[in-house]
């Protein structure tokens, strides 16, 4: 019996330390928003991710003028765009998710999100400068 | 009170089963696809450039590096959409069952053989 009581002692214990840590840090307030935008964006990326990997299959052995050709064409060019927006949108919510499981340290938490964020940002950019160069520039 | 947390439990106590190895294995795969996501970006831009960019860009793609890097993105890319479909399929309320849960498991890792296998096999042939 005295086993049975110092468990649920320290249920109550963790218990009460949960409810302090959500007191402490509050609810993150936007949790569903990010849930919609990692299946809307998993959503889309079923036939736009299908659709560029096939494209990738076909080009696979081919030069830089084929895969050039290939961008500047006004389907593969939008699609190109929607697929790498939607694949980064969707890696900033999922890596997100892992951050927050793993990263406990709150400075060390914002760090590593900036920095996925910023990374994101950037392959977005690029990748749309490269398409649309491509697109305008044939 | 230090006991011993989730990561930590798993040589001792923890009893694999597929449902937790396929969740890990999303986990995994989704922060695989996120790194991929640099060589996608590097690959555009290359394309962009042409040139001495393109030639290093295609060289490096096709070492051995490079072949087995697209490997694995490939093996990942497959992974994480049919086990993606689960997610959503779960999330629209199907599937929960164990027995369902377990057949659906089957079903991705299947999938994911297939895709992966046909994939590489119009490549290698075309």
């Amino acid at each position: 019996m005295a086993n049975t009581r110092s468990l649920s002692n320290a249920t109550a214990l963790r218990d009460e330390n949960v409810l302090r840590r959500v007191r402490h840090l509050g609810s993150a307030r936007d949790g569903l928003q990010e849930w919609r935008l990692q299946r809307r964006t998993a959503l889309a990326l079923i036939p736009l991710g299908l659709y560029f990997v096939a494209s990738m299959l076909r080009l696979a052995t081919s030069d830089q003028m084929t895969a050039a050709a290939w961008l500047a064409s006004p389907v593969p060019a939008l699609l190109t765009i929607l697929f790498v927006l939607a694949l980064l949108a969707h890696a900033v919510v999922g890596m997100r998710s892992v951050l927050v499981d793993y990263v406990h340290t709150r400075a060390r938490l914002v760090a590593a999100e900036l920095l996925v964020r910023g990374a994101a940002v950037v392959l977005a950019g690029a990748s749309v400068l490269a398409v649309l160069k491509l697109f305008l520039g044939r | 009170m230090e006991r011993p947390l989730s990561p930590f439990m798993f040589p001792a106590w923890y009893r694999f089963q597929i449902t937790s190895v396929l969740s890990i294995l999303h986990r995994l795969t989704g922060i695989a696809l996120t790194v991929g996501s640099i060589l996608l970006a590097w690959w555009l831009v290359a394309v962009a450039a042409g040139g001495e960019v393109f030639a290093s860009t295609h060289a490096f793609i096709a070492s051995p590096i490079g072949v087995l890097l697209l490997f694995g993105w490939s093996i990942a890319f497959f992974y994480h959409l049919c086990s993606g479909i689960r997610h959503l399929a779960w999330d629209a309320g199907y599937g929960f069952e164990i027995r369902d849960a377990y057949r659906s498991g089957y079903a991705v890792l299947a999938a994911t053989v297939v895709l992966t296998v046909l994939a590489w096999l119009y490549v290698l042939l075309a």
